[in-house]
């Protein structure tokens, strides 16, 4: 042992030495996230339906967000992130998740992003265009969907990537459950006055290289049009991803796509409508990437299928088809700085001429290095 | 009554022999299967030919460490961009940070590269904690392996010598072979290397190399024309026989520099290809082949 141990004059055994990942520290993670961007509209009324889109021509802040995450103790860790505007502040999440439940079982508890869909729960910083597409701010809100609540998640015992995550959520809110009670939230009287949301999302590792991601994802809850009147959303998912790790490659491309069937019900009638929108990312380097997106709205029809019109208390206007397509590229001079330049033309199915926008969005990140889910 | 029906529930649920280990690296995998041997199953979370910086948190590596044991990492946030996520998805609070069955291997090693003074990411993209490739040293491996003995002896006492032994006969095995690269490769002591990124202060610590540049200007910052003249200088000032690179690294920048100096261009593998069932040892032996020819003056 002593003549192994001349051998490492180097780098030696050093069992009891605390773990050197990090400074010791009980503070949280932080991380400031701000998104900037400059942006033109053609029409003096841009249709932007996420609350963090740029939505002037001018300069815009789209957001500055402060991620906080830490472990709260052996049971729970700790997640926040907290939304900053140029005229107000915001608890987007601020939530706690179980460590050490048995049987491969999670719960969190607190105000969260629902796990509806693919985009939802899912941050600016992460996104793959500057602004949300219009179906999930039509359909969930321009904040994303969320609320106040507690939600249950699994793994299944398949040999597959498989999860069950069920969830409910005050379902009031015009930009986080825009589809339920909306603005009008006529408080909570009994369950089913909360909205309930059920997600089932498998991952295939089609080989080292291939990835396929597929969701299923129901939402149901009260909508404020009359007493008992509730609203349902139908949705599946689908994420692929090309990035070779059998070979070094910067690259990779990616294809996402979400289609949603919303359903609600109204004095007398439903009113039904299709939301989707697929987007093609190619990161060609490691700085670099181009991407295309495609999003489609229907207007919402009747059980006749007729035009829902002033029915549609949501969206009146929305008489017709909207079909939006973006382009843009992107700048990494980091992983903790992006610049995009974004172009779209939206083709609103009740307006005369397309509206065209074109955005130069910065963003910038400081604090800790938070972890990119996939 | 109920003692004896969950005496048989026991006896019906299959027996578990093996040790569920995952590794976020393929080194570390290749050191925990020798410290294992059968008594472990060992999953890497990344291949020798990815970027350990830049590994896509796929959830089949969620569902992997979902039923680990033991989670084997470098530190020192090697990982961080990615293992987080995969750690909250496993829902297994085993190999929760300081959980029993994570370990954190950058504490068996001294570290090299521990920033001094006002840290920020001007500098790059930095480690906090010191440089986190110590893996390329292999006089590393001895204190990993023990580290990785004592772990899993704790956690499957029954096999504790065993892994003790193996880890024994793994330091014994390395020392051996350390012994005989350090001869081989004595003629590099002193030489001046260049390097793409800050990946190789342990081996140069090791063979007494002296990195006189890297490629990139700062940690993760691509080079800039400016830069790749200074570094093209600096090669031919001191003159540098060879550019060292990780073979993972997809910058054509590197082969634009040899170009122009006739450096040649040693691309190291990122680490052990456990799918060709490559060991520590063989890896390692991958490396010195690579440098040998630079004492004899032929082409690796």
């Amino acid at each position: 042992m002593l003549l192994l141990l001349g051998f490492f004059a180097g780098p030696v055994l050093a069992q009891d030495a605390p773990s050197r990942s990090a400074p010791q520290s009980l503070n949280p993670d932080i991380a400031l996230i701000a998104d900037v961007a400059a942006a033109w509209f053609s029409s003096d009324e841009p249709l932007q339906t996420g609350g963090h889109d740029p939505t002037v021509t001018g300069f815009n802040l789209q957001q500055l967000e402060l991620s906080a995450k830490s472990v709260v103790d052996p049971y729970f860790d700790f997640n926040a992130n907290i939304v900053f505007s140029l005229y107000g502040v915001e608890v987007e999440e601020v939530y706690a998740t179980t460590r050490a439940l048995p049987a491969r079982t999670q719960l969190r508890v607190g105000q969260f992003l629902t796990r509806f869909g693919r985009l939802n729960n899912s941050h600016p910083h992460g996104w793959d265009f500057v602004d949300q597409p219009f179906v999930l701010g039509r359909v969930l809100g321009g904040e994303g969907n969320r609320g106040l609540g507690v939600e249950g998640s699994v793994l299944l015992p398949v040999p597959w990537f498989t999860e069950l995550v069920v969830s409910e959520t005050m379902a009031g809110g015009e930009a986080t459950a825009r589809s339920f009670y909306g603005p009008q939230d006529l408080g909570v009287d009994r369950p089913w006055d909360l909205q309930t949301t059920v997600a089932l999302k498998q991952f295939f590792p089609l080989s080292s290289d291939h990835s396929l991601f597929w969701g299923l994802s129901w939402a149901a809850g009260p909508n404020a049009s009359g007493r008992d009147n509730r609203s349902e959303l139908y949705a599946t998912d689908l994420f692929y991803k090309y990035r070779p790790i059998s070979r070094s490659s910067a690259a990779w491309l990616s294809l996402q796509g979400e289609l949603i069937h919303r359903r609600r019900q109204v004095p007398d009638d439903v009113l039904a409508d299709w939301n989707a929108y697929e987007q093609l990312t190619w990161r060609f380097s490691q700085r670099w990437a181009l991407a295309a997106r495609h999003e489609l709205g229907t207007a919402a029809r009747l059980l006749d299928g007729s035009l829902a019109e002033e029915a549609d208390t949501l969206d009146p206007e929305w008489d017709a088809t909207r079909q939006r397509v973006s382009l843009n590229t992107t700048f990494w001079p980091t992983e903790f700085s992006r610049l995009r330049l974004q172009g779209a033309s939206d083709l609103v199915g009740w307006r005369e001429q397309p509206d065209w926008s074109v955005f130069l969005a910065f963003e910038f990140a400081v604090g800790a290095h938070g972890a990119h889910a996939f | 009554m109920l003692s004896f029906l969950l005496s048989l529930l026991l006896l019906l649920l299959p027996a578990r022999a093996e040790l569920r280990v995952v590794a976020s690296v393929p080194t570390l995998a290749a050191i925990a299967q020798e410290v294992g041997g059968e008594q472990v199953k060992v999953t890497s979370l990344s291949m020798a030919a990815q970027d350990p910086h830049w590994v896509d948190a796929r959830p089949n590596l969620a569902l992997a460490l979902s039923k680990a044991d033991l989670l084997i990492i470098v530190g020192l946030d090697l990982e961080i961009g990615w293992l987080p996520a995969l750690q909250t998805g496993s829902r297994n609070a085993a190999v929760q940070t300081g959980g029993r069955g994570y370990l954190d291997t950058s504490r068996f090693v001294n570290l090299l590269e521990i920033p001094t003074g006002k840290l920020d990411r001007s500098e790059g993209d930095v480690h906090p904690g010191g440089n986190p490739h110590f893996l390329h040293d292999p006089r590393s491996i001895a204190p990993v392996a023990y580290g990785i003995a004592a772990r899993m002896g704790e956690l499957d006492p029954a096999n504790a010598a065993a892994y003790t032994a193996r880890a024994q006969a793994l330091a014994e095995q390395a020392a051996e072979r350390i012994a005989a690269w350090e001869a081989q490769l004595a003629c590099l002591r002193g030489a001046r290397f260049v390097g793409y990124h800050k990946s190789w202060p342990y081996l140069a610590d090791w063979l007494g190399l002296e990195i006189v540049e890297h490629v990139e200007p700062k940690p993760g910052i691509p080079p800039n024309p400016a830069h790749i003249a200074h570094v093209v200088e600096a090669m031919e000032r001191h003159g540098v026989p060879a550019i060292i690179e990780m073979a993972y690294t997809t910058d054509a920048t590197v082969d634009q520099i040899s170009a122009r100096t006739g450096a040649k261009v040693l691309r190291i593998p990122g680490g052990v290809h456990v799918e060709r069932k490559e060991t520590v040892l063989t890896h390692m032996e991958e490396i010195v082949a690579l440098l040998l020819p630079l004492c004899t003056g032929s082409t690796p």
